[in-house]
């Protein structure tokens, strides 16, 4: 968002500036919507859940007696004949930063108050989100037939089937929620909930408005986030 | 006013009660008389600024309680008062941690001449084995424990054989010879905690932990489980009995190595074998009478 | 539904002379920035379900919080008399064998640091008190607050419901170390470990929908002119100790759904290769330590999470009641903020001797220490509070004592604690009961009491007996002091924790008298607290109506329409904040407190230093 203009309210420069910027009456984040604020203080502890998740990984896998899985042998899919390492990750990775684009246009045409536009590209990132799950659904099953449990695996360490199926479903969990909200959402677009001072939720009671799906997004964008680091520490590792 | 002077009976009674106090150390039986002397040192200062502190309180008690004609100082900040307490107390706590910084260096850094006992603990109860002639341990795995192999000592390590097998919860000490205890587990946490010898150190299922000391004084000692491991936990003892060198060896000579154990277990196959078929018998007999 | 919303008590927007700031009649230096956000949007409940049971006002969401977690708190409460009867007088009470007493030590300590204290500081202050506190209507998200309370309830419901299935509450310790914790030897390591770790998810989801409430109310909702260094104290702990959940939780969450795993179906992430009973287990490879290294993330911030709400609100009901300005305000907040931030650096110093690397130790004790010295200022700053001060001695002052006292005493012994090798020989010892009981159970209750005698009159309109009151706190204060004080020592003779019975060796019966006489003063304690549950019945049915602000504090909770402050806090207008809380006793000022509402212009031929 651009630089909002609080009446009274003048943004002075230097470390001084951001001191007295930060400690004003009102509100510490000047414009930002409640909403907002929340959803990121929220990402910023879920944040610390990826991360103690990713940290026990690590610790897990360095702490092993078995040795560990080879990840480009474990998750190379058969193309046209040929074991391509890791090629089902590379394309869920690309669904999935692309739902993350059409999502920041929802966004856009969302403040433009362009309703169509808003609808179906909150749709589109649903469906980009709903063949993430898929194909991950895809993954999980070839893995289970090759005979990886959380308790064990014929490819090595135990915990590598553990970690795996414990963090990479804890990731789809939240891309479950994220593309039940979008579809909700995706309808209350449709349906003008967000327009003419926005219409009360049903459990809520709240006004909706616009801004509501630039919080969807938010999140959204952070669930692509978490995914980059656990494609990194799960298969480039 | 009863309330500053309840409040200083209790400071009164507290410092009473350190000095008179039943309860204390038990007599210090190992090198790390350090610790002693830096909880001493803590003891001190710590108690020293409780007592100043409570007393302050219990004066402005005295002094400022309320009247209806006095009117409190206003006086928000007082930035030089806060910079010395500040500075006073960064360098009390400094001076506090710099003993307990050097003690623990040595805590962690185990002398080169000091002897190595396994001890190996499980739910509910401890062994212990020591190197032999060799004068180091061989390797050991859990799974590799049976009745046969108590210690789970893989059996193709040459290092193994001559080691010591003390199969009781008692373990004798050579006095002012250090030792470094190697701690294992085979179930859950546990911990081997001689009150008189300060140190202590978990025992962790899966790895190998360590501590040293260095018994410095002949007698006999209980061994307590100082890491909750279940139920048996309070009752989980043993023992220690420090010994001067000449009985040590003594006591040394007398107990059996894992190749006097193997080679009793080869003997004593073919006498189990008989023997288990004439129980296979009585069973059999037995069943009958039933 | 709807129709509840037509019913728009008057304010809501601001008249437009408030939107303008300073307009015609008032001088300029009374201006104050118009507001940035137009008037909360509020749901009025109307039914007894939306008033009362699902309701949406941060203020009766505050009590219930309070009356849920003071219930658990009874609950450890019993517990601890039970097992003080064990240890006091073994055998006595033959129905509790070691299965039980561990359990009863788990429960108790669970309860007692997660679902009394931890709740009662943030969901029942922080509700109660933020929103009056900072001049917002509610908090940011009432629909959200209200369900963040219910899933409390649920997480409560679960764990007391694991007293009753088979096998009983898990045994495990509060710390929950594996592997002992999930197996058997354990008592409750079936279905009671189950329960215990789906109520402690479903306390972190709930606490995150209040936590974040909470914290948006502080950054994003305050009144005009209440920056951020206006804020009373107590709105200081509390966010902070809620940013710290926010952030040490999520290790709690991981640490148990991991747990859960291994529990269920049988992973092994903190498993290693175990022989029990002969047998080799499935499990292997796994690292206990992981654990403990997860739990302690969490395990340390919590003890601030309960401590930071204290020092706030002790230092707020000193300031009133020694009717002085709290000294060095600056420095408190940021010792406040400093303590938080350096939190998430020491918690090793749980694991001197857990057989982590012992390197750790330097680091781990050094950052300990240093945070005793922010620590070490909160204190300086209570007792240069009360100097030359005009104190009240009154029952809320003698709980702020008692605080200082009991909170200084623990204190000290954390630094034998913190400082690597002192632990060694005390670590695991009763040494470190009596130490964290004297600084994260004893300190933080006084300030709970205090609290409740002070705030009692805001929130039922009432004035607590002061007679029934000073028994009170002297029969807590000196009995809880003299359970904890002589139980050092039983630390420094060399008795472990969670001994069921202390028998044999000659150091430990020789501490039978002592052992005896604790658990008298425990059961004095305990009894005690019958005191404050009489006078707040008795006080309820007959006590004096409180006048308006009795305490002649300056913070806007005492400043709202009516009192006790109704559904939208404040009436008509928002008020408009001119100064910090602390403005008491100000020369030349008339009256011995200058309320946050007090505009420059009616006090220009006073003193006042700090706005
Ligand atoms: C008068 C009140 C209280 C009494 C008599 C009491 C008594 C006890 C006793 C006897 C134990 C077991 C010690 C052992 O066997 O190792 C214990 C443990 C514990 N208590 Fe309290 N307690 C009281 C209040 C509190 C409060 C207010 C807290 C809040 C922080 C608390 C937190 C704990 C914790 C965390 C444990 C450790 C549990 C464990 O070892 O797993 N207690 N208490
Ligand atoms: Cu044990
Ligand atoms: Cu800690």
């Amino acid at each position: 968002m651009s630089d909002p203009k609080i009446d009274g309210f003048e943004l002075k420069p230097g470390f001084r500036g951001m001191a007295s910027d930060t400690g004003s009456d009102q509100t510490m984040f000047k414009g930002v919507h409640w909403g907002k604020a929340m959803m990121w203080i929220f990402l910023l502890s879920d944040t610390f859940v990826f991360s103690c998740f990713l940290i026990a990984y690590m610790k897990g896998r360095g702490s092993t007696p078995v040795e560990w899985p080879n990840p480009s042998e474990v998750f190379a899919l058969e193309a046209f004949g040929v074991p391509v390492p890791l090629l089902l990750i590379a394309l869920m990775t690309f669904v999935l930063i692309t739902s993350s684009g059409t999502m920041a246009l929802a966004v856009k045409y969302g403040y433009e108050k362009n309703r169509k536009m808003c609808g179906w590209l909150v749709l589109a990132t649903a469906v980009g989100g709903l063949t993430f799950v898929g194909m991950q659904a895809y993954e999980w099953s070839k893995l289970i037939h090759e005979g990886v449990r959380p308790w064990e695996n014929p490819f090595g360490a135990a915990q590598f089937g553990s970690f795996f199926f414990m963090i990479t479903g804890f990731h789809g969990t939240h891309v479950s929620i994220g593309v039940i909200f979008l579809f909700i959402y995706a309808y209350k677009v449709f349906a003008g909930h967000y327009e003419n001072g926005g219409k009360r939720g049903w459990f809520t009671t709240m006004k909706g408005d616009y801004v509501e799906i630039e919080i969807l997004g938010l999140y959204w964008h952070f669930v692509d986030l978490v995914w980059v680091f656990i494609f990194a520490f799960f298969y480039l590792w | 006013m009863h309330a500053g002077i309840i409040f200083f009976l209790v400071i009164l009674g507290s410092i009473l009660f350190h000095i008179f106090t039943p309860w204390y150390w038990t007599d210090i039986a190992s090198n790390w008389k350090g610790m002693d002397d830096t909880i001493t040192l803590t003891f001190w200062v710590g108690g020293g600024v409780f007592v100043a502190v409570c007393l302050f309180m219990i004066y402005c008690v005295f002094k400022y309680s309320y009247k209806e004609d006095r009117k409190a100082e206003y006086k928000p900040e007082d930035k030089k008062l806060e910079k010395i307490l500040t500075v006073a107390t960064t360098l009390g706590v400094a001076a506090l941690l710099a003993p307990g910084l050097i003690i623990w260096n040595q805590y962690v850094n185990v002398p080169k001449n000091s002897i190595e006992i396994d001890v190996m603990a499980w739910q509910w109860g401890w062994q212990y084995r020591l190197p032999g002639n060799d004068g180091k341990l061989g390797t050991t795995k859990v799974v590799n424990i049976n009745d046969d192999n108590p210690f789970g000592i893989n059996l193709d390590d040459p290092f193994g054989r001559d080691d010591v097998m003390v199969q009781s919860d008692i373990i004798n000490l050579e006095n002012n010879r250090p030792v470094k205890i190697l701690l294992r587990s085979v179930d859950v946490l546990h911990n081997w905690y001689v009150p008189q010898f300060r140190a202590k150190m978990d025992a962790v299922p899966g790895v190998v932990t360590y501590y040293w000391f260095e018994p410095n004084k002949v007698g006999e000692y209980e061994v307590l489980c100082a890491e909750y491991c279940g139920v048996g936990h309070y009752a989980m003892r043993g023992g220690v009995e420090v010994q001067d060198p000449n009985s040590y060896q003594e006591w040394l000579g007398e107990q059996e190595t894992f190749s006097d154990l193997l080679a009793k277990q080869n003997k004593e196959i073919e006498t189990k074998k008989v023997a288990k078929n004439n129980s296979n018998i009585e069973k059999v007999i037995y069943k009958e009478e039933k | 539904m709807s129709d509840e919303y037509e019913n728009k008590s008057g304010y809501q927007a601001q008249s437009s002379e408030a939107l303008t700031g300073s307009a015609g009649s008032t001088p300029d230096m009374d201006y104050v920035r118009p507001a940035e956000l137009p008037e909360q949007d509020l749901y009025h409940g109307h039914t007894f379900l939306t008033k009362w049971v699902f309701c949406q006002d941060a203020k009766v969401i505050g009590v219930q919080y309070f009356l849920t977690a003071v219930f658990t708190g009874i609950v450890g409460l019993i517990l601890s008399w039970l097992m003080r009867l064990q240890l006091g007088f073994p055998g006595l009470a033959g129905f509790i064998t070691a299965e039980h007493y561990y359990q009863f030590v788990t429960m108790h300590g669970m309860i007692m640091v997660v679902y009394f204290l931890t709740a009662l500081f943030l969901g029942g202050f922080g509700n109660y008190l933020i929103p009056l506190m900072v001049g917002a209507r509610d908090m940011v998200f009432p629909y959200v607050n209200m369900l963040s309370f219910w899933m409390f309830f649920v997480a409560v419901a679960i764990l007391m419901a694991s007293f009753f299935v088979p096998g009983g509450p898990t045994g495990a310790g509060w710390t929950l170390y594996p592997p002992q914790t999930i197996l058997e030897g354990t008592p409750g390591s079936g279905m009671g470990i189950l329960l215990m770790l789906i109520s402690l998810a479903l306390f972190v989801i709930g606490f995150t929908m209040g936590g974040l409430n909470y914290m948006i109310t502080v950054l994003q909702a305050r009144t005009r002119g209440m920056t951020l260094m206006r804020m009373p104290l107590t709105v200081w702990g509390i966010f902070t100790a809620t940013v710290l959940a926010m952030l040490a939780f999520p290790a709690l969450l991981v640490s148990a759904i991991m747990m859960t795993l291994d529990k269920v179906i049988g992973t092994s992430f903190f498993m290693p290769t175990i022989l029990k009973a002969g047998e080799v287990l499935e499990y292997g490879g796994g690292s206990p330590i992981l654990f403990q290294h997860l739990f302690w993330f969490f395990g340390h911030p919590e003890v601030y999470i309960v401590a930071l709400p204290a020092f706030g609100i002790v230092s707020d009901l000193i300031s009133v009641h020694a009717r002085k300005n709290i000294f060095g305000y600056r420095m408190m907040v940021w010792a406040i903020v400093g303590i938080g931030a350096l939190s998430f650096f020491v918690w090793a110093h749980h694991m001197y001797v857990s057989g982590m690397n012992p390197w750790f130790g330097f680091f781990f004790a050094t950052t300990t220490l240093i945070i005793a010295v922010p620590t070490a200022m909160k204190v300086y700053n209570w007792i240069l509070t009360l100097w030359r001060g005009n104190i009240r001695i009154n029952t809320v002052m003698l709980w702020c004592l008692g605080f200082i006292v009991t909170f200084v005493n623990g204190g000290i012994t954390g630094i034998f604690l913190g400082n690597v090798s002192v632990d060694v020989p005390l670590s695991d010892t009763y040494f470190v009961v009596a130490h964290f009981h004297m600084v994260m159970g004893i300190a933080p209750v006084m300030v709970i009491m205090g609290a409740v005698y002070h705030w009692f009159p805001l929130i039922t309109g009432r004035l607590l007996n002061e007679t029934l009151g000073k028994w009170h706190f002297w029969a807590t204060f000196l009995g809880a002091y003299s359970i904890y004080f002589p139980m050092h020592y039983l630390g420094f003779i060399g008795v472990p924790r969670r001994y069921y019975e202390m028998y044999d060796s000659p150091y430990m019966t020789s501490a039978v008298g002592m052992n005896e006489f604790i658990s008298l003063a425990a059961f004095l304690v305990g009894a005690a607290q019958f005191i404050l549950i009489f006078n707040i019945i008795k006080t309820l049915k007959t006590g004096k109506p409180a006048p308006k602000n009795p305490w002649k504090a300056n913070s806007l909770e005492w400043h709202t329409s009516t009192q006790p402050p109704e559904h939208g806090n404040f009436g008509e207008r928002l008020p408009v904040v001119h100064r910090w809380p602390y403005d008491f006793s100000v020369p030349g000022a008339k009256d011995d407190f200058i309320p946050q509402t007090t505009p420059p212009s009616e006090v220009v031929h006073t003193k006042v230093e700090k706005t």
